[in-house]
Formats: C-alpha cells, structure tokens, sequence
C-alpha cells in the first residue's frame, strides 16, 4: 500500500461506481426501514457516515497489531462502541430524533457497509485513506437514502423534511409510507444508476 | 503478523480493548446520563401536563419543571406511577396510566380523567412503535385531540372508548391502521375502567 492514495477513485467509487447501496446491495434493512422521511434518512445516513469513517479509522489503526483469525471479533467490538457514542449522543442532544429512529440507531451495528468498509479496506490500508473511505462510502449510502425518502415522503405524505409540499387535495400513497414502497423505489433507483454507469464505461470505450 | 497465530495473544488483545473501549463508553455515559435523564423527565412531565390540557404553549425545561412540581402529585398505582392534579389541596384530576399489546410493541400511555370520573382531560402515549404515518398517528394531535373533554358518563355498556362508526362510538379510528385504533381502544377500556371501579368502590 505504498505511494499515492487515489482520493478521487475512492470518492468515485464510494458514491457511484461501487455505491454500498445501488451496486453492492449492502446495508438494505435501514434503507427499506427509515426512508419514509427525509429527516430520519438524513440523521441515520450522517450517522452512519460518522460510525463507519471512525470504525474504519480506529480499525486501520489496529490493523498492524490485530490477530488475524479475531479481526472480525475487534471489528464488531470497534463498531458498537462508535455506535453506542452515536446512541447516547442522540439521546442527549437529540431525543426527538432518537425517539423516531428507535431500533435502527442500535442496529448500525449489523449494518454490511461498516463491516464491508473495515473488511474491504480499512484491514489494508493507511488511517487517512480509511476514514476518508468510511465516510464518502456513508454519503454514499446518505444519498441513496435521501433519494429514497424523496419519493417516499412527497407521494406518502404530500411533503420534504417535514414541509408541506404538495396540495392538500393531494390523496396520499399510504402504500409509500410502508416498507413496501421501498421496494418499489430502490429498485427503480438501481435501475437508473445503473444506466449512468454503463453510459459512462462506454463513453470511455 | 507470522507468529501471532498463539492462544495467548488474541485474548490478552481482546480483553485489553475490551478494557479501554468499555471504560470510554462508560466515561460517555457518565458525562451524558444527567443530560438523558433530564431530558427524560421533561418529556414525561410535559405529556403529563399535557394529559391534564394545562401545559403552556410554549415553555422552557426549567418552567416545565416547576409547574408539574407545582400541581402534580405521585402516587403508586399497580406497581405504576398515578400522577393527580391537586389544586388548592384538592384532587382535580388524575392521570391514569394504562398499558398494552400494540401492532409491532407494547403501547403504554396515560389517560386523564377528572375527579368526578366523568370526563376525560386528554390521552398521551409514552411508549409506542406503531408503523410511522399509519398506526404511529395515534401520538399526532388530531387523534389525542377526540380525548379533550370527552365524557364517559355513560360507560355502562362497560366500555368507555368505542371506535366509530360501531354504536355509541366516540373515537375516530385512523384510516389505515383499524390493528392499532382497536388495540388502543381496548387497553383504555381495560385499565381505565378497573381504575374508575377501584375508585368508586372507595
């Protein structure tokens, strides 16, 4: 791992052509469970974009002295302790928030993309180029979710971030409110990433 | 990394993180737990004055405190909490505590009732994890507001609550989430009842 870290193949990587989300399908329970509002989406991405860049960090760190049959067991311990800081944070400071999100701030812990992010890089690389990895990998999946919660809460609530957007006439898709309207909309998601990113290849070809 | 491959090492590693990740989070938690708590007790205080209709519009934490130190009394209840309004000495409301099965978790909540247990002061709920937008509306202000000075007089079919449209229905149920506007229905009518017995018995 000596010489240059190519920031800019992780930022690209990290948001489009390897999105956790859209290409490695990783880290689906919170995006199918709190996208019904743009808010929650936001405060559980940013969340998890903070808990991955410092597990990755602290795992990069202790990647010279870590036994490798128990890297999985460090990684794990890592995780929770970042997630249990974020849990009490938001209790503190923001008990609304920590109300509405409930179990799935606990749940960060399983969330694939930190595990995949230590597995995949942090185990192999420098501590700068690791947490700066965690963290786009986490915008990456923000994005996703926010793109999500967009259709979501505009069809099933008739408003963004709370605002009210759409008419009141307008007659809510409660099924958009469900899980199930996740379903529909990440798929659709996919579909359109995927089309960019094939462009793109084969614009280069 | 060759020789690591050792009983010894991993566990004298493992138990050494452990030590200084949980003493961390144990310093976190200390810093923070006064914080939470505070927090904790406003949030309750606050559903618990609003259950009496006498929380201001707009109040600080500090303000909050002193009005429910002020006017509310506890008292155990079923091993619960029985919060009363006392004014000038006097029993005004109570606000009684019911608790039961919802649709993904249990829901607890409190219920006020005035001392002649005859009219409703209002409704909040503490703990439930209802689907957002649907059963979740339960804790939004159109469904609490129905419990403001609802009468209960008549209970003598044993029931207090009752769903619309079924007869003598007092309660719009939510579009959507009939699991939950009956699972809600039916723990008032259980522990609200036994309560308002227990009372007229002494």
């Amino acid at each position: 791992m000596a010489g240059k870290t190519n920031y800019k193949k992780i930022i690209s990587d990290a948001l489009l052509y390897d999105n956790p989300v859209l290409v490695q399908v990783i880290g689906l329970c919170s995006t199918l469970a709190v996208t019904n509002l743009a808010m929650n989406s936001l405060v559980m991405g940013i969340a998890l974009a903070v808990v991955t860049a410092f597990s990755s960090l602290t795992i990069s760190l202790l990647r010279n002295i870590t036994p490798k049959h128990i890297r999985m067991m460090v990684q794990v311990f890592v995780i929770s302790f970042y997630v249990i800081i974020v849990d009490i944070f938001l209790k503190a400071y923001m008990p609304e928030m920590s109300k509405t999100l409930g179990p799935y701030v606990g749940l960060i812990i399983t969330n694939c993309i930190i595990m995949g992010r230590a597995e995949a890089f942090a185990i192999a690389n420098k501590p700068i180029p690791s947490f700066v990895d965690g963290f786009i990998s986490g915008i990456g999946y923000t994005i996703v979710l926010l793109l999500v919660a967009f259709v979501r809460e505009l069809l099933g609530f008739g408003s963004l971030f709370g605002i009210r957007i759409l008419p009141q006439s307008f007659t809510p898709w409660t099924m958009m409110v469900m899980p199930p309207g996740a379903f529909f909309i990440l798929p659709i998601i996919m579909w359109i990433a995927y089309n960019i990113r094939n462009k793109k290849k084969g614009a280069k070809k | 990394m060759a020789k690591k491959k050792s009983m010894i090492f991993p566990v004298v590693f493992m138990v050494l993180l452990a030590g200084i990740l949980t003493f961390l989070l144990a310093v976190i938690n200390e810093v923070s737990l006064p914080v939470i708590e505070f927090n904790q007790k406003i949030e309750l205080q606050e559903k618990i004055l609003s259950v009496f209709n006498i929380l201001p519009e707009e109040a600080t934490p500090q303000e909050i405190d002193s009005i429910f130190n002020e006017n509310i009394k506890e008292e155990d209840y079923e091993g619960k909490k029985l919060y009363i309004q006392e004014e000038n000495g006097e029993n005004v409301a109570y606000a009684v505590p019911f608790d039961g099965p919802g649709l993904w978790g249990s829901i607890d909540g409190y219920l006020g009732i005035k001392s002649d247990l005859k009219t409703v002061t209002g409704i909040e709920f503490i703990k439930q994890e209802e689907t957002p937008g649907l059963g979740g509306r339960i804790s939004e202000p159109e469904y609490k507001e129905q419990f403001r000075n609802l009468d209960i007089s008549d209970s003598s079919s044993g029931e207090i609550v009752i769903n619309k449209p079924a007869p003598g229905g007092n309660i719009d149920a939510i579009t959507g989430a009939t699991q939950t506007s009956t699972f809600v229905t039916n723990m008032i009518n259980e522990d609200i009842m036994n309560f308002i017995n227990t009372r007229k018995e002494v």
